[in-house]
């Protein structure tokens, strides 16, 4: 490679787990102080063949390698677009009508304007407010929002500088963050097979060779590796599946939607009703009961309750046997292919794969569909060969080694000394809000008090989950200020549109922000600081996630920090500094929070936290070569196969339950939610709870006759991404209205658009009673009859905020549940809910809100900051 | 002579060709052989998707297209600006090419377009400046995870290329970009024996032409009484189910305009008569 066209290359993780966690390593090639290009990693410019040891797994007659680069997938090659969209926020910025010292004007947040203010006035407002409200009400009176996914940066922190930097001073209230994305098995399988932290298999060491060699399918159940990994471990699942199918594997593709990983790969498509796979798996139960086609024995040595799963299932309990056609009124499938596909399985070597949860594991009562998939599991003896349940994302998260199904590194790069973001550590913060229950947080009324159990955090154990918890401590303050740099709540969450108004409470008097971009939450801030991206920063970061080859590496920074932003440990700085004038418990702040390192002393510090073999690299030579790549272990292949030994004899390997067995009967519920209708000690369908009325028997389905999909989206992580203008020209990322915006897909089923009068392109409205939002209608075949499928994430384009609002963007987590996912659990219900679809006429919409429709609009990336700057010479300088 | 290879099997759509092209052409100029490409409107690679079938037989096909770098290219004649390089490329020099908004129709792919602000004709260059700068391969087949996009020495491709495809074959154009496994249409179902509430497995399908009776096909359903007739050539049919103890049953499947797909073709038993 010539240097001519190259530029100089700096070495990136472009993803967005947020934790430290980085993956997605690439090769940016910078010239002039400018971003050219964003391009693989081949591994053979940086190490030889003989120094990585790749791995082989070989099986039938084919093999399979680690590849030769590093499997981006497009939202990092695009992400040169994002660095420099015009939605960046350049210099701090205050609400007009927001004066700390006067009227507050909480009611016009998310609705009035803004100016730009220096970073002195901005810095010394934020200090004041700070040691104002430590005064008035005490430090837990501030709301820290530190978590959550974002770019993955160490030494910056994207999420919790400024958390970490209040610990220093007194502490904060915590936003504790719930494990989005496997609620089901963190509330419901660990309670059936332990597997801490998770509730999935977190044991998958060969697992992925295992099946290679033994297997003879695998569902996809809700799994979409074609789409969820891409944010933090990018396209090696795909290369994965089709090395499955090119040995002959069978793919089964089970959800409402013929998602990305069926689009792609060949296999049969069972159309699942939205969070209706409880029925699903009953029946598949009953036919295996019935016909005596599963393993017994196993159940008796194994498991521990199954005759109570037994009785339930044949009609004992409630006089309903689960038959396939019980299961066709409620789940869509027809009853003869429930049967052909329970009677498959039952003959076949069948392995489940998740990337993380699909929409069952994120919807109402997700806990019962969880655990119902190991009780399939293991009634079909799990840990024989090619039986498992494969883990497509996060290899290795968490640093356990084991939760990896592709051959072991040598080595697992870790930098926590070099981080300084918030960890999902239970410690230290007694005054602490779930994530999911922020809006009755901060609009709770006096007196009262929220009462929950567990701390909710994703590395929580599961006996965590049965000690209660309320808020606020007895004699603490209410929420006073919000601290956030992760303003994506609305957009997320559960409800946002109770949050929007929750944001508007006169109780919360300031609200300070830190974010690169002008989107979702930052509208209702009270004053916000310019964030960096990664791209401007000089950090050290981490690539595990891929199983090709564990890396560590130096990010330079590529180009100059754009405006006047900062980075989030930077702007915590900033903030340090002004209150160290006001002494006392300040004192000397910036030294404690900095302990007087710069980048680089902190990044050394990451190296040596890291606690690497001197033989593999010295931090000279690091510091040098700028990246350090682990090469495979030698001996993976002796590995004894993830639950290989726990189906020999359930006591060499026990699970992490009471017994040491899988407990189809969980003795932990038992023990603590013995009436929990919501989640009952043996794993039901439930049909509607008080709290949550969303399935199509529901009186509400009258009116809200359809079930809402809203998938991970396939061109965003989350909330990030939606400015970016290749990715919103691609045809199944965005549809262009009647009026030139750009509405989120709304996909529907000919057979439904039919009834509903709605053709291709039309703008339509997803509506329940707790909001509306746009969208542009696609009117195709991957979707089944009866749901309705919308990606969640969607940049807030609010026309009416709050309850019953409407939203332009698509954002459907404002219409969602807010209630959680049964009683005593803090899931989020975010997929799976009911709602209407109707066409609407988008110019009699602007014509009634007019100066909503008029906000400054550019198709290509949307939404920009300048909409929001009250003063027109501040537009322009 | 390079070329370039598509194996469509292996395209898992996720756009990587796409975003790497503008990665590489939008806001960067590459003289002599590219001025920039615009932010959006162009695709000098683009990925097309097309929905087949219908609930629950619905395959998804992506087909990445882009400049097919034409050994008779109809963009080159009557235009010096365009010209074929040594290793096969079409390029057209910016510069030369200035204001010359025809080159744009010559392209019967429609592959070639305008750039109002900058008035000349732009499309894929191969990246050219790259390979003459030592690169291995154009951006696009640098950014394929599943090795779905290939770049080579035609001759390096040996008998793979045999049964490969061009796209729009009747141009007369000779296209560089080949594609391997490219889909064709189907027809297919789901059988059942409703009175049973069973799917039927092991029928055996016929699929005869309706012009002039030829069994064109024949298939058998599997253990979920799916039945799938592949590469089938765009006409009439009839579709005969047979299976010992069962009634004939025939069923129409036209797959002159797309695919065909019956969620749930009823198939009944011989009654028994006592």
């Amino acid at each position: 490679m010539e240097g001519k066209t190259r530029g100089d290359t700096v070495f990136r993780g472009i993803s967005w787990s947020a934790f430290a966690c980085s993956a997605n390593t690439a090769c940016v090639d910078v010239k002039d102080g400018k971003i050219l290009r964003i391009r693989p990693l081949h591994f053979d410019d940086v190490s030889s063949s003989e120094q990585r040891r790749p791995w082989k797994i070989e099986a039938r007659g084919r093999s399979f390698e680690p590849g030769e680069k590093t499997m981006l997938p497009p939202l990092s090659l695009s992400y040169k677009k994002r660095i420099y969209s015009p939605n960046r926020i350049l210099r701090p910025m205050k609400r007009v009508d927001w004066d700390p010292t006067g009227e507050r004007n909480t009611q016009n947040r998310g609705a009035s304007k803004f100016e730009y203010i220096s970073w002195d006035e901005a810095t010394d407002i934020i200090a004041k407010e700070i040691k104002r409200i430590h005064d008035e009400y005490g430090p837990y009176a501030i709301l820290c929002q530190a978590d959550g996914h974002g770019e993955t940066k160490v030494v910056h922190a994207p999420h919790g500088a400024q958390a970490t930097m209040l610990d220093l001073v007194g502490g904060y209230t915590l936003q504790s963050r719930q494990p989005d994305s496997w609620e089901g098995w963190y509330w419901g399988g660990k309670h059936i097979w332990g597997n801490e932290p998770v509730g999935m298999q977190v044991n998958q060491r060969n697992l992925f060779k295992d099946i290679a060699e033994h297997g003879d399918a695998v569902l996809y159940w809700g799994c979409d590796l074609e789409t969820t990994p891409w944010g933090w471990g990018g396209e090696q699942p795909s290369r994965m599946a089709y090395f499955l199918e090119d040995l002959g594997l069978r793919s089964f593709f089970i959800s409402p939607d013929l998602n990305y990983t069926g689009a792609a790969h060949k296999g049969k498509w069972i159309p699942v009703l939205p969070n209706t796979d409880a029925a699903l798996q009953l029946a598949i139960a009953y036919v295996w009961i019935t016909e005596g086609t599963y393993y017994r024995d196993y159940l008796e040595t194994h498991t521990i309750g199954f005759d109570w799963f037994e009785r339930y299932v044949l009609g004992g309990e409630d006089g309903v046997p689960k038959t396939p056609k019980w299961a066709e009124s409620k789940c869509g499938v027809p009853s003869y292919t429930i049967k052909a596909f329970a009677r498959y399985w039952a003959t076949h070597a069948v392995s489940i794969a998740h990337a993380d949860g699909g929409g069952m594991i994120r919807s109402p009562f997700s806990a019962e569909p969880a655990r119902l998939e190991v009780v399939l599991l293991a009634m079909q003896g799990i840990g024989r060969p090619g039986v498992g349940q494969l883990h497509l994302i996060e290899f290795g998260q968490f640093g356990f080694a084991e939760w990896n199904p592709m051959p072991r590194s040598e080595k697992y790069f870790e930098v926590p000394g070099a981080y300084h973001g918030w960890m999902e550590l239970l410690d230290g913060h007694p005054s602490f809000i779930p994530k999911t229950m922020i809006p009755q947080a901060l609009t709770l009324p006096e007196g009262e008090k929220l009462r929950w159990h567990g701390h909710g955090v994703c590395t929580a154990p599961r006996g965590d989950q049965f000690i209660p918890f309320e808020w606020p401590l007895d004699d603490a303050p209410y929420i006073h200020m919000i601290m956030s740099d992760s303003p994506s709540w609305t957009t997320c969450w559960n409800c946002g549109n109770a949050m929007q108004d929750a944001l508007r409470n006169e109780r919360i008097e300031t609200i300070i922000m830190q974010h690169p971009w002008f989107e979702n939450d930052a509208v209702f801030a009270d004053l916000i600081l310019p964030v960096n991206t990664m791209f401007e920063e000089k950090d050290i970061a981490v690539d595990n996630w891929t199983g090709q080859y564990n890396m560590m590496y130096i990010q330079d920074h590529c180009i100059d920090p754009i405006g006047e932003s900062k980075s989030d440990w930077e702007c915590a700085i900033e903030v340090a500094k002004k209150l160290e004038r006001f002494g006392g418990i300040y004192e000397n702040l910036v030294e404690r929070y900095t302990k007087g390192m710069d980048v680089d002393e902190w990044i050394k510090a990451g190296f040596e936290s890291a606690n690497v073999d001197p033989s593999l690299m010295t931090y000279e030579e690091f510091a040098e070569k700028k990246l350090c790549l682990a090469p495979t272990a030698e001996g993976w292949e002796d590995d004894p196969v993830a639950l290989a030994a726990w189906y020999e004899d359930f006591a060499s390997q026990p699970m992490q339950t009471p017994t040491g067995k899988i407990e189809i009967y969980s003795t932990g519920l038992a023990d603590f939610f013995p009436d929990d209708k919501t989640r009952p000690v043996v794993p039901h369908w439930i049909e509607e709870s008080d709290d949550l009325k969303e399935r199509l028997s529901c009186a509400r389905a009258q009116e809200y006759p359809f079930l809402m999909v809203t998938n991970h989206p396939r061109w965003r992580v989350h909330s990030e991404h939606d400015d970016i203008t290749w990715l919103r020209e691609i045809s199944t990322c965005k549809v262009k209205g009647p009026d030139g915006y750009l509405y989120e897909p709304v996909w529907l089923n000919p057979v439904d658009a039919g009834k509903l009068g709605i053709s291709d392109g039309d703008v339509v409205s997803v509506y329940n009673e707790r909001g509306s939002v746009l969208g542009g209608a696609i009117v195709t075949e991957r979707i089944m009859p009866g749901s309705v499928y919308q990606d969640h994430g969607a940049r807030v384009d609010a026309i009416v905020r709050g309850k019953g609002g409407l939203d332009r963007g698509g954002a459907n987590n404002l219409i969602c549940p807010l209630a959680t996912a049964s009683e005593n659990t803090l899931s989020e219900a975010t997929n799976g809910f009911l709602v209407n679809v109707r066409k609407v006429d988008v110019e009699a919409l602007a014509a009634q809100y007019p100066e909503e429709f008029s906000r400054e609009y550019q198709p290509e990336d949307g939404l920009r900051v300048s909409a929001w700057i009250a003063d027109e010479t501040c537009k322009r300088s | 002579m390079k070329v370039f290879v598509y194996d469509l099997e292996k395209c898992n759509g996720c756009h990587n060709c796409q975003i790497a092209c503008k990665d590489e052409h939008v806001d960067n100029e590459w003289l002599p052989y590219a001025m920039p490409q615009p932010d959006t409107g162009q695709f000098w690679c683009k990925v097309e998707e097309e929905v087949c079938g219908k609930v629950p037989h619905v395959r998804v096909n992506y087909l990445p297209v882009q400049c097919n770098h034409c050994d008779e290219a109809p963009c080159m004649k009557g235009h010096p600006a365009v010209h074929k390089r040594a290793d096969g490329l079409v390029v057209i020099d910016p510069e030369e090419a200035k204001g010359q908004k025809d080159i744009v129709a010559s392209c019967p792919y429609g592959h070639i377009y305008w750039n109002e602000e900058l008035q000349i004709p732009q499309k894929c260059t191969g990246c050219a400046h790259l390979l003459d700068d030592g690169w291995d391969a154009p951006r696009c087949v640098d950014a394929c995870c599943t090795g779905a996009l290939r770049f080579g020495e035609e001759a390096d491709f040996g008998d793979e290329l045999k049964d490969a495809e061009v796209l729009g074959a009747d141009f007369g154009t000779v296209p560089r970009v080949y594609y391997l496994n490219k889909p064709k249409r189907f027809v297919a179902a789901t059988v059942v024996d409703l009175d049973a509430d069973e799917v039927v497995e092991g029928a055996t399908g016929l699929l005869q032409r309706i012009s002039d009776d030829a069994v064109v096909m024949t298939a058998e359903t599997d253990e979920f009484g799916d039945i799938w007739f592949e590469d089938v050539a765009p006409d009439s049919y009839r579709l005969w189910l047979k299976k010992e103890g069962y009634l004939d049953q025939a069923v129409d499947a036209d797959v002159t305009e797309g695919d065909h797909a019956i969620p749930e073709l009823p198939f009944f038993r011989v009654p028994v008569r006592k």
